[in-house]
């Protein structure tokens, strides 16, 4: 399943190539816009098909995500999750795997920080137990990250499977501690408690009710960026990428940078996990989150598994969600023609992109 | 909880229920990757397949139409794959990905456009079980094997023939060569696009049919999500079975014996919160997948596209 040829992180850095005039950056552009606007097309035949208003449709997305400060601060809350999930993707994939399991480690990484909170919050200050609930939610998620880094480095098992078996579980363990043991019997929903007030993070727009967590998902990707680009580890991690033979060759442990990438990965899921908890929902809730995996697999393609791509891939997608959530109710499109949507946009991309590769090769 | 429960003929006759939807995209499977092209979307491509299914039985009322209409959905979508993987030579990981996550969208959306957001989900008539005449008579053998609707029975009556398929006809050789070393079949001038193409139509309509079991066999309705990791049971399957169509069945086989199992346990053990229950099939694939690698040998030019013009 290695076999598949990776660009390099170099490659998506703007250098003129073409001889015919075009430059690598125009070429990149024009495959966008291209793709958004088949994308674009295609979803239009959708609201069509539904006997909706296409331009009333459009119109509403932009409104609602960008044109009011409630709707931006709805844009925020969500390129959090988005981002830390996309750049939990790219990681993995520098180092030449798949995280199919961000919704896992989200998962993972939420009940962690739950549960710290219920067990100690009561007794602690704000300055001390927002810290520990999002580093609970790192180590959450890396610890579920780490199974599938100790399967593939211990018995060569593909990750992609072992990822995609540990989000059904953490789905189900999430279920049980919300329905069960830390229920919240009001609401008879799979919702918890709500959490002690000293596990609650800070608002960024307090009046429209953006949390801070955006904030913490760019520093993140920042150091994910310095990781990957300036130091040995993500050195390391690339080359793993690259060739893991030439690697090991080179004497990099293959196995341990392995686990490591893969735990670093999922403890990025994990920290959006906790973020949504202590940020967003003030509990655990069954649907804390609504296929960010996914959406996430298709950022980082998106982005071009570059950081700066990744981020405002995710700015973008994060625009079309909550466009989507409000097209709900306007034009009556379900949530999920956002995904639709962008899958297309990836799937479009992706033709083009491989089209003029076939062309380059003659 | 008593120990009779994992010896229950019921238990039995609900195994080979579950294991018809996993063997048939299995097999669908199984043909793809056999050609050397990897389909790693086949979870969503069984939901684009259950939702197609049960939308057209709902509006015809026939379920034969639904089946088609199914396959045909999935088809579309493994042609596409190939299209990109063979034709432009493009990295089929990422496209299978990007067609699960179109196909998990795309399937809910469809749902919802045609039926709207409803409280009631509407329902289908599931197959009626067809028992056969002799053999369903037969003490515990009958009620297992013999009282089974129709597409449980083709189910494993595909296993055989898709083995003979792949070792007893010229075509079989020829796919199993293109997935192994595609130069020598180009050189013996035949077409290798039309040999992915041609498996990728045949594995589609398999993987659309293990989706439209679902809801014309197993539930009678569609909810999101509702392969709930078979379509990647199944490509777990394939590397199981070695990339053979009879072991890929004993491992169905396996799988399906601890879904009907943990559906029964959920009945009747009330001590055991039934999530841990639902995690079994998933915990079980876990255990199973660190066993599965070792002396796995995957066809040689899996994933890897074909350039006539590559110097070999």
């Amino acid at each position: 399943m290695s076999a598949e040829s990776r660009p390099a992180v170099a490659e998506a850095v703007v250098v003129p190539v073409r001889s015919g005039g075009r430059s690598r950056v125009t070429t990149a552009v024009l495959t966008y816009v291209v793709a958004v606007a088949l994308a674009a097309a295609v979803s239009a035949l959708f609201i069509l098909a539904m006997r909706g208003d296409v331009a009333l449709a459009f119109r509403t997305i932009l409104s609602s995500s960008l044109g009011s400060v409630a709707g931006i601060a709805q844009t925020l809350n969500k390129i959090s999750p988005l981002l830390l999930g996309s750049m939990a993707v790219m990681l993995a994939r520098q180092g030449g795997f798949f995280n199919i399991g961000v919704d896992g480690q989200m998962y993972a990484g939420a009940i962690v920080a739950t549960g710290l909170a219920f067990a100690v919050g009561g007794a602690l200050p704000l300055v001390l137990m927002l810290p520990l609930a999002l580093l609970a939610g790192f180590a959450g998620g890396a610890a579920l990250g780490a199974v599938p880094g100790a399967l593939r480095a211990r018995w060569g098992v593909n990750e992609i499977f072992v990822t995609v078996m540990l989000n059904f579980i953490a789905y189900y363990l999430t279920e049980w501690v919300a329905t069960g043991p830390w229920n919240d019997p009001i609401t008879g929903e799979a919702i918890t408690r709500v959490l002690p007030e000293s596990a609650t993070l800070p608002m960024l727009l307090p009046a429209a009710g953006a949390h801070a967590g955006v904030l913490i998902a760019l520093v993140m990707s920042a150091a994910v960026a310095v990781l990957l680009g300036r130091t040995l580890l993500g050195y390391e991690i690339r080359t793993v990428g690259d060739n893991p033979r030439a690697a090991t060759l080179g004497g990099v442990r293959l196995g341990r940078i392995t686990l490591v990438t893969l735990a670093l990965s999922g403890a990025l899921a994990g920290l959006a996990g906790a973020i949504e908890v202590v940020g967003y929902h003030n509990r655990l809730i069954l649907g804390l989150t609504p296929g960010y995996g996914a959406m996430a697999i298709l950022i980082a393609v998106l982005g071009r598994m570059h950081p700066i791509g990744v981020a405002v891939a995710s700015a973008l997608v994060a625009v079309l969600m909550v466009g989507a959530d409000s097209l709900q109710r306007s034009v009556k499109l379900p949530a999920s023609a956002g995904a639709v949507f962008q899958a297309i946009v990836v799937l479009c991309v992706l033709l083009v992109e491989a089209r003029a590769a076939r062309r380059a090769r003659g | 909880m008593s120990l009779w429960l994992l010896v229950d003929p019921h238990l039995w006759q609900q195994t080979l229920v579950y294991a018809a939807p996993l063997i048939i995209a299995a097999l669908g499977e199984l043909i793809i990757e056999r050609s050397g092209v990897l389909n790693i979307g086949i979870e969503g491509m069984m939901l684009v397949a259950a939702v197609t299914c049960f939308v057209v039985t709902w509006q015809t009322r026939s379920a034969a139409a639904g089946i088609v209409a199914g396959m045909g959905a999935a088809a579309i979508l493994t042609l596409l794959l190939v299209y990109y993987a063979v034709a432009l030579g493009g990295p089929q990981i990422t496209v299978g990905l990007g067609l699960y996550v179109l196909g998990v969208g795309l399937s809910s959306l469809l749902f919802r456009v045609v039926f709207g957001v409803r409280t009631s989900p509407p329902s289908v008539q599931t197959l009626a079980p067809v028992p056969l005449p002799g053999l369903a008579d037969l003490p515990v053998v009958g009620h297992v094997f013999f009282h089974q609707t129709l597409l449980t029975y083709l189910a494993f009556l595909l296993v055989p023939l898709v083995h003979l398929a792949l070792f007893r006809t010229p075509w079989g050789l020829r796919l199993r060569a293109t997935g192994e070393n595609p130069r020598s079949v180009d050189a013996l001038g035949i077409s290798v696009e039309r040999l992915r193409y041609g498996a990728a139509a045949v594995g589609g309509l398999l993987i659309g049919l293990g989706g439209a079991y679902l809801p014309i066999v197993l539930t009678g309705t569609f909810s999101d999500n509702m392969t709930a990791g078979r379509g990647w049971l199944a490509l777990m399957l394939v590397i199981f079975g070695r990339w053979m169509p009879f072991t890929a069945l004993g491992g169905a086989l396996l799988f399906a014996y601890v879904e009907a199992f943990q559906f029964k346990a959920g009945i009747v053990e009330k001590a055991v919160p039934v999530q841990f229950l639902l995690m079994l099939p998933y915990l079980f694939a876990l255990v199973v997948l660190v066993r599965i690698y070792r002396g796995a040998r995957a066809p040689q030019a899996l994933a890897v596209p074909y350039d006539r013009e590559a110097r070999g």
